[in-house]
């Protein structure tokens, strides 16, 4: 599980990295940032000569896909945010993809052009009309090769559909519809209407004094279009089947782990928490991340994980701490790889996690514009507790909590992972393939 | 030392509650817990008021935080149905009479002795009695409860802007089934032997209250709806102070040594025997504690007597 720097890519300063996401193919990466910026990054084709730049990513586009705006009813700021990218299975030329900030949702379609009509009969070069007394002959307009042009046009904005913030859309498997998920409802839309969505889960309270359960994250399966599955802020996932009702309001299946009572502290529900949920390319088995670890649930079993990762068992007596500074309440994301034996997710000092599912080792690496330079090899580190310190080792205390890893992606066939650390993009290669190259 | 919340003295905590049964010897320990318990508290109440202006809170947080404080309320509570004294001195916490506070006062004018109220407290002790009227209004419950609140809103002039923390004290049977979860089953039992023990006092007590409180319970209706409290969607923009002065008024003449306070409770093993004024030094620590520029303190007048509800009402 050694990694090779491909790439590291640094926005400016105001751009903290949101969201992160490979496009169905891997071809295409796509970024969020605070400032509602989507930046695309395609890999370069493979170059016979030099073996050695093969798969770098360079930038494709930029477009500006969230402006800040002010809600007048409740006089309070929507932030321009980004708050995750979804891509579109691609159906023709183009590549569409989701973005969304706190309230609304926009699809964007990504087109390229290289050639340009000539030789109008009415228009002139510029688009002018022309004068009719001059037009004396017909012509046939011909396309002329011109550089390449990405354009990026907003296709459908879904507004309106979300009260409360919205952290999760999914693209269904049925290439038709998506859903969007905020802190109480879930909401199903089709991708060619934007005035309409149903409603198909809704766990508000008739009184908001008794809500103790938000939802985090939410999720369809990648084969079963009825599927779809959302986590809760107590920890738990709740499966649900679209054909059983039109309200999903009562889950087919409750996965839920019960606590364990020498763990037990102040703030086990919010260390419970899950801050994201993943399918595995395979279907059958949910990857969820809370506070403390990672885990892997069978869809069949709903009592409790058949795998659990410790991501930073550590902080377990710095919570309080952590409370205090908020970082308890980071949503740290998590991937898996393309064959589902590995999965990964993000630390504090810019670290991240990788756990092999199959040899059970797990490593954890760096993301940092000293130790990984282009091509250099990261790595593995090591978080001391204790007296015992080894060379390299880095203590508990003088973990920067400031440099968090949230957002992570894998690419969906190879093993490119994109990493983003606060401002810049990290974007690593497992060791193995690049030599073999 | 408060950043080691772990397990470890959550563990001691639990066995100094069984083991106080035996004898009160679990006196460090349940020092420290009480004292991280107090140190989460206030953060938590802090997080609650402290967010940047115009923006959105993320509810989730909020959700959060409130289930700490809730839980740490009922913790509170459970505690102090097992000791009965402190009401009687309900009212003198509230220098300022603020018109907020109205669960107390409605004690004092419909119980004149203090052990009626601990029989009250102890039949119903998780969903005991120091929630603001303005959130029973829908809340068919507990009549007894709403009984109370009503005809002490209806003596008051119309309660101020709800505060944020208001979420915090809600949700009874929610409240009932984390408790139910969250402590040991011996201190339950423990609890319910004295409340049953009351009850054999003074069985009369509560049912007396009932017939005088429906009467009231209409007039004071049109009231309770304006004071409809802040749900989540509300919070952002109520619950700030632009006057601190209040915070120098109230917090000027207290001592702010918790550790004082703590071991002698503890030693005593009554922890909630305290004086309203006791009550003050656990919060005033953080009160006083110099306030980073960025994040001002801000508490309302409302707030504090929220706090102190709290802490009396356990």
């Amino acid at each position: 599980m050694s990694c090779g720097c491909l790439d590291i890519i640094t926005t400016s300063n105001a751009d903290i990295i949101s969201t992160v996401e490979f496009n169905h193919t891997g071809e295409l990466l796509a970024t969020g940032d605070k400032g509602g910026r989507v930046v695309i990054f395609q890999r370069e084709p493979e170059c016979k000569n030099e073996p050695c730049s093969q798969g770098e990513y360079n930038v494709y586009s930029t477009f500006q896909s969230h402006e800040p705006e002010f809600d007048y009813l409740k006089s309070l700021e929507i932030e321009e945010k980004i708050n995750k990218i979804k891509w579109l299975p691609q159906q023709n030329a183009a590549h569409s993809l989701l973005s969304t900030n706190d309230k609304t949702i926009k699809l964007w379609k990504i087109s390229e052009r290289d050639k340009r009509p000539e030789g109008y009969n009415l228009k002139d070069e510029e688009g002018k009309l022309k004068d009719l007394s001059t037009v004396t002959s017909l012509q046939v307009p011909v396309l002329k090769p011109m550089d390449l042009m990405v354009e990026v046009s907003p296709r459908r904005i879904f507004s309106n559909g979300h009260t409360y913030h919205v952290n999760s859309i999914s693209v269904n498997s049925d290439c038709e519809t998506y859903m969007s998920a905020d802190d109480l409802r879930i909401n199903l839309w089709h991708l060619a209407i934007t005035d309409r969505s149903f409603n198909i889960v809704d766990i508000k309270p008739a009184n908001m004094e008794d809500l103790t359960e938000v939802i985090t994250a939410a999720e369809f399966h990648p084969y079963h279009c009825n599927l779809f599955v959302y986590s809760s802020s107590k920890g738990s996932l709740r499966l649900c089947d679209m054909r059983a009702s039109a309200l999903c309001d009562k889950h087919c299946k409750l996965y839920e782990e019960p606590e364990d009572p020498s763990n037990r502290s102040f703030f086990s529900e919010i260390i419970s928490s899950v801050s994201d949920v993943k399918f595995s390319h395979s279907g059958r088995y949910m990857l969820t991340r809370d506070y403390l670890t990672v885990k892997v649930w069978d869809l069949n079993m709903e009592t409790k994980p058949i795998e659990t990762y410790q991501v930073h068992d550590y902080l377990r007596s710095k919570l309080c701490s952590l409370y205090e500074n908020d970082c308890i309440f980071d949503k740290f994301e998590c991937a898996w790889n393309g064959s589902d034996s590995v999965i990964m997710t993000g630390a504090y000092n810019n670290f991240f996690r990788m756990f092999d599912r199959n040899t059970k080792r797990d490593v954890t690496l760096e993301a940092s514009r000293e130790s990984s330079k282009p091509r250099a090899v990261l790595k593995p580190r090591r978080v001391c507790v204790g007296g015992k310190r080894r060379k390299d080792d880095i203590s508990v205390d003088s973990l920067d909590f400031t440099k968090k890893i949230l957002h992570t992606a894998w690419h969906p066939t190879e093993n490119i992972i994109a990493i983003a650390a606060t401002n810049n993009l990290y974007i690593f290669q497992d060791k193995v393939n690049s030599d073999m190259h | 030392m408060l950043a080691k919340p772990g397990k470890r003295k959550f563990d001691e905590h639990e066995d100094g509650l069984e083991g106080k049964v035996v004898s009160p010897t679990d006196g460090p320990s349940k020092v420290s817990y009480t004292l991280q318990r107090q140190t989460i508290f206030n953060i938590s109440l802090m997080k609650l008021y402290n967010h940047r202006p115009l923006t959105e809170p993320s509810l989730q947080k909020t959700v959060l935080i409130n289930n700490m404080l809730r839980r740490i309320q009922e913790e509170l509570k459970q505690e102090g149905s097992l000791k009965p004294v402190f009401i009687s001195t309900s009212q003198s916490s509230d220098p300022l009479g603020d018109t907020y506070q109205e669960a107390q006062p409605a004690f004092s004018h419909l119980n004149s002795q203090p052990l009626q109220l601990t029989d009250l407290i102890s039949t119903t002790p998780l969903e005991s009695c120091l929630t603001p009227a303005s959130l029973l209004e829908e809340d068919t419950y507990c009549t007894s409860q709403i009984v109370q609140q009503n005809i002490s809103s209806s003596r008051l002039p119309p309660p101020p802007p709800p505060p944020l923390v208001q979420p915090v004290k809600d949700s009874f049977s929610s409240a009932l089934d984390e408790i139910e979860e969250l402590c040991p089953s011996s201190t339950s039992t423990e609890a319910a032997s004295e409340a049953a023990v009351h009850l054999k006092d003074e069985p009369v007590a509560a049912g007396t209250l009932k017939p005088e409180g429906t009467q009231e319970n209409r007039t004071s209706e049109p009231k309770l709806m304006d004071s409809l409290p802040g749900n989540f969607e509300l919070t952002t923009s109520t619950g700030f102070l632009t006057d601190l002065t209040l915070d120098d008024i109230l917090f000027s003449d207290i001592d702010t040594s918790m550790y004082d306070f703590d071991p002698c409770t503890s030693n005593t093993g009554a922890a909630s025997k305290m004086a309203p004024d006791e009550l003050l030094k656990t919060l005033s620590p953080y009160s006083n504690q110099p306030v980073t520029p960025n994040q001002p303190f801000k508490m309302d007048l409302t707030e504090l007597d929220h706090i102190m509800e709290v802490l009396v009402g356990s």
